[in-house]
Order: structure tokens, then sequence, then C-alpha cells
């Protein structure tokens, strides 16, 4: 940890975070993150996401609001609150005509905790290798330095945008059991961007979802595949509107629908007198794409 | 403690842990007053995350059978052979309740599923329905 920062703040808060462009706005973004927390950011493409991701470190100026890194504001003119923070992003300002090597040693001028050991080992899990020009590097090859480059000085705060795009699976396995130790000592933490969330269905607290600039749910993971349920059943006449169920479906007397809150749905079409009621439990995935849904809505039929 | 946790299960992980946890105790594989790993260990060790250990932890502790000490972590409650074995017990018959009634609406009589269940015991026998 740098000097200055707090041990019990939390690793990021954003206050009241927003930003007007013609075509979109962004926030009002209230977001925190407390140590050794995990939180999956999942939204559409041009929900905000990297824009927040942006304006948290410093590359993208919001008109309103306050942001804090361990404690501290992300003011450009002082910045020493970026010893704090990792990001891997699509924007990445490597030398492109310098090995990676070159690269390392370049960022190292930057963070006082930069481990050099540390990255070089780093490098060698992600089989990265430290004499080839980045300009050469595949996009998997550049998402490993990234990776490498966010870690190596040990951040407290770690900003993953699509961290894994373009790694094979046995790198992204890699990648997450770097994460895992990352994480172990409780006091770092990781705000995860992404739409592909069975990466980190087993790493992710939390999950925030962003729609339109806003982040209109934010959810212990455990609780939402815990509540979410598919259920079949049959039922012969006119079904009344259950709840917040949805996506309801039927062919004859089989129905079949999806619900936020599967245990009172049961209990409602028990009351109703629906039978051969069966449940099944969805996948993360599957449940992100519901609560996404729900601002587009179709007639659900 | 090595723990075996699936993505293809039905189950939640958490419950998965707790109910992987809870056996090793009853069974006496975790003895009374033994540590338990830390939440931060076990969730990197099991490679989940860390509110999902410590839901597993508070049911485990709500239970009875583990509990937190301020700033050393979670132990196995010393609560005796006599308490395990009535615990076991009534975990037991709680999951067998529902699969007689599901037998019973299925139209099998008692006795039918009293020699089902002793064949299930002893698979070797030829007792059961199966040669």
């Amino acid at each position: 940890m740098s000097p200055n920062s707090t041990a019990d703040a939390p690793t990021l808060s954003l206050r009241g975070v927003s930003k007007h462009y013609d075509d979109f706005d962004l926030g009002p973004i209230d977001l925190e993150l407390e140590p050794g927390m995990v939180l999956a950011f999942v939204g559409p493409n041009g929900a905000g996401k990297t824009t927040t991701l942006h304006s948290t470190m410093g590359l993208v100026r919001p008109d309103n609001g306050v942001i804090e890194v361990c404690g501290r504001v992300n003011d450009t003119n002082r910045p020493d609150w970026k010893q704090d923070v990792g990001f891997v992003g699509e924007i990445q300002g490597h030398y492109q005509s310098w090995t990676v090597e070159q690269n390392l040693r370049f960022i190292e001028r930057f963070y006082r905790n930069f481990d050099r050991v540390r990255a070089e080992a780093l490098a060698k899990r992600f089989g990265l290798r430290l004499a080839k020009r980045v300009g050469e590097l595949s996009r998997g090859g550049k998402a490993k330095l990234a990776l490498v480059a966010a870690l190596a000085h040990s951040p407290r705060l770690l900003l993953l945008d699509e961290p894994t795009a373009g790694l094979d699976p046995v790198v992204r396995a890699e990648v997450l059991d770097v994460l895992w130790e990352f994480l172990e000592d409780g006091e770092r933490s990781i705000l995860y961007s992404t739409h592909v969330l069975s990466d980190i269905s087993r790493l992710a607290d939390e999950i925030a979802f962003l729609r339109d600039g806003r982040v209109v749910r934010r959810d212990a993971k455990d609780a939402l595949t815990d509540a979410w349920r598919r259920l079949s059943f049959r039922y012969a006449g006119e079904l009344p509107a259950l709840g917040t169920a949805r996506r309801h479906r039927r062919s004859g007397d089989e129905h079949e629908l999806v619900t936020p809150d599967g245990s009172s749905s049961v209990a409602m079409l028990r009351e109703l007198g629906a039978e051969r009621i069966q449940e099944v439990r969805m996948t993360i995935d599957e449940i992100a794409v519901e609560i996404l849904r729900e601002g587009h809505h179709v007639a659900s039929d | 403690m090595l723990l075996q946790l699936t993505d293809l299960s039905d189950e939640p992980l958490h419950s998965q842990l707790s109910r992987q946890v809870r056996a090793k105790i009853l069974a006496g594989d975790l003895e009374d007053g033994e540590s338990l790993p830390s939440i931060r260990g076990l969730a990197r060790q099991a490679r989940v995350s860390v509110i999902t250990v410590q839901r597993a932890y508070e049911d485990l502790e709500r239970e009875g059978l583990i509990v937190a000490r301020r700033g050393k972590g979670f132990f196995v409650r010393a609560m005796g052979e006599e308490a395990k074995g009535q615990l076991a017990r009534e975990r037991f018959s709680d999951a067998l309740r529902p699969v007689v009634l599901e037998g019973r609406a299925e139209g099998l009589d008692d006795r039918t599923m009293s020699t089902i269940f002793n064949a299930v015991l002893d698979p070797d026998s030829s007792d059961g329905e199966k040669s």
C-alpha cells in the first residue's frame, strides 16, 4: 500500500459521477467497493462500463461527482493515487516498437512497489515472451502484457475491462488463478467488467448491472442463483399474471416461465392448482440476460 | 481440507461447501475445537468467492456446528458424540421424508419401500427387486 491511502477506506468509491455526451449520458453513478471483494460489472455494449472505468483512471473527466481510490480523490494533477490501481483495458499505452521487457522496465519507473521478479514470473506463467516486440504480439499477447503490467506493483484495486478477451482457455484459467492469489490477503479488490459472466461465475462476490449509463441493480451473486428459477408445470385454464414471473411459454396445458423468486412463484402455482411443477436453477449468465432484458419490455407471451 | 465442488450440480456452491464440511464434522474427520480454514484461504483453495464461503460458514454456525472467535477464525464446536449422532439422524430422516412421500404418491406401499430401502443398504444381497 502506498503512503496516505487508508487501509479501511473503500478501495473504490464513486459518488454522483455523471458525464454527458451528445448521444449518451453516463450516471449519476454511485458505487463502492470494499477491500477483499470482487464486483462483476455487466451490461450491454454501450451501457457505460468502459466510460466508468476510464473516469476512474482519469482518462475521462466526469462533469459531476467524486471518485476516490483507497480514500484519495483521483486527481490527475496529483497522481499518487495511481500507485494503488492496476488497469487492464482496451487503451494500453505500450510502445509498439519496444519489446515486452523494455515496456515493463519503462512502467517500473512510475511505481514504487513495482516488483520486477513478480512481473517476469507472471509473464512466464502466462506464456508471454519478454523479448518479443509489442507490435508483433497477438491480441492475446497484448492482453497478457496488460495483465502483467497491471499486477506487477500489487495494486489494491484492479480494474479489468474484458481482460480475458483473446486468451485461450488455458491462459484464462491461469489468469483466474493469479486473481485468486491477488485477493488472498483480503486487502485488495477487483472490479471486473465483462459480458461473459461464466468466466467469473465463481470468483465474483457481487454483480452490478449497468444499463443506459446507470447501475440498475447490485446483487450478491449467490442471492441471485438461489432465487431465480425456470419453472415448468401443467395448468389447463387461462394463467393469471404471476407477480414478477416472465417469459411465459405455453404448449397445450404445459407451461414454462422464468421467475426471479422461485419459492413464491411455486407457492402461487400450487395455490392455483398447477400440477407437476418442476423447477430448475439458472446459470448466472442466464439470470444476467433476464435482468438486462427488463428494460426492453416486450409483451410476454 | 479438500472439498469437491462442481458447477454441474443443481446444488448451489455454498450448500455444497456447507454439506461437505458438515459431513466432515459429523463423521469426526474434523475434531472438536479444530480450527477451520480461513474464509479467504478456503475461497482461494476451493476457487469460490469470499461471500460463498462466508455464507457456508454462517449456515454451519447457525446450525451450531462451528463457532466464530473474534479475530481467530472459525472452529468446530465441541458438541459431543451424542449430539452429533442426533443431528445426523435428524438430517437423514428429513432427507428421507420427501422421498417416501413421493414413493407413496407414485403408488408404492410401505412394505415395498422398506424392501427397496434394505436392498439399497445392501446391494449385494439378492433380496431386492433386481437379481
